[in-house]
């Protein structure tokens, strides 16, 4: 089980990735609504793992990934997209991340996939 | 001619039986004694180990053959290029996304999608794989990296064993666009305005397609529970989702308060 970072603009998305996670008996390191507070909250909460909207106001989810991969190499981050992006998940996995699941999705899959990213 | 085993359904019975099988026809020896042409086959479908085929003569006739895997696969692989659809060559992706999570070991693959009465086959030489259209949720011109080149693709999503799984087809953008066409048009039953619901309508929605239950639906969007009531009644009265389970609230009988304060003393004695 892991402690989260969850970073996505929508409250909603938020709370939904929220509860799946909990479920699944994991912890909410906690929440940014941007790229930029989520490079901010990874360098103060040291997540082990970082669930990333894409589309984001300020800073995108390929910019915050970059930033966080820039402080930690080893971080692990999964990438949350909507049908339609999934250019953005090829440019993300270049640039590093390790997961990635496309919205809307259902709770089992993002728990197995949260899973499998955690013990890579 | 080839001869498989199977068991056919007929008179509401199942018949042991052989089957003939050529280039072009089936063959079904007694009691049965037909024998179906392929270009005959107007429909054909699978539920678990049963291959269902709707043959058009004079009246429109359903068989149901039972096998094993291998035989079935055999038949689908000789019925499916030949039988009475809507067929074309291209690659597919089958599944591609599996509830929302992409999966990585999928490749396209080179076969043919056959369109149906009932369904779409995604057909190649090592897989047959069936999508019912009544379980088809959505289906959309998208792009794709193929090759590192962004290309237009088909994505089907559709439900499988309630999980949504997305699948994809790729060929000629000409071709393409005549395949999307006419699956638009086959499944048109499903289409909607999308002006249907409202936000919180909309919210509770995407919930239920996350996997959660009323009580997580209540909690997280802080509604009553006659609020989300009134809501899944528009849901289903739109037939976006169907009843799997209800909820009862109960309320103690004079008897079943004298049992709890009986029980509830000999806890303090």
């Amino acid at each position: 089980m892991g402690k989260i970072l969850i970073v996505d603009d929508t409250l909603f998305m938020r709370t939904l990735v929220k509860n799946i996670l909990f479920t699944g008996g994991h912890s909410i390191a906690g929440e940014a609504g941007d790229g930029e507070e989520a490079i901010a909250k990874y360098k103060e909460l040291k997540p082990d793992l970082v669930t990333m909207d894409i589309v984001m106001p300020k800073m995108n989810g390929i910019e915050a990934l970059k930033g966080i991969k820039a402080i930690d190499p080893a971080a692990k981050i999964i990438m949350c997209t909507a049908v339609g992006q999934e250019q953005m998940v090829k440019l993300a996995i270049k640039s590093g991340a390790k997961g990635y699941i496309v919205k809307p999705f259902q709770a089992p899959k993002v728990l197995e996939e949260v899973k499998n990213v955690l013990a890579s | 001619m080839t001869e498989v085993p199977v068991k056919i359904e007929f008179n509401k019975e199942w018949i042991v039986t052989k089957l003939a099988v050529s280039e072009d026809r089936l063959v079904i020896p007694a009691p049965i004694n037909k024998e179906i042409l392929f270009k005959s086959v107007l429909d054909v479908s699978e539920k678990k180990s049963i291959l269902i085929i709707t043959v058009k003569t004079d009246v429109e006739v359903v068989y149901k053959i039972l096998s094993v895997e291998k035989v079935l696969q055999f038949l689908k692989v000789r019925i499916l290029p030949l039988c009475n659809a809507y067929r074309l060559m291209a690659y597919f992706m089958s599944p591609a996304i599996r509830g929302g999570v992409m999966i990585k070991e999928a490749s396209w693959e080179k076969g043919s999608v056959v369109v149906v009465k009932s369904g779409i086959w995604f057909v190649s030489a090592a897989k047959q794989i069936s999508v019912p259209i009544t379980e088809v949720a959505a289906i959309e011109l998208t792009k794709r990296d193929v090759q590192g080149k962004p290309t237009e693709v088909i994505k089907i999503d559709y439900l499988e064993s309630a999980e949504v799984v997305s699948s994809l087809v790729l060929c000629p953008i000409s071709t393409l666009q005549v395949l999307y066409n006419f699956l638009k048009d086959t499944t048109k039953s499903m289409d909607m305005k999308g002006t249907e619901l409202d936000g919180v309508d909309q919210q509770v929605a995407m919930l239920v397609y996350s996997g959660m239950d009323s009580h997580a639906i209540e909690n997280m969007l802080t509604i009553p529970h006659k609020q989300l009531d009134q809501i899944y009644d528009k849901i289903l009265s739109l037939g976006l989702a169907e009843v799997v389970v209800i909820r009862r609230e109960i309320q103690l009988s004079p008897k079943g308060v004298r049992y709890i304060t009986d029980a509830t003393k000999s806890q303090t004695n």
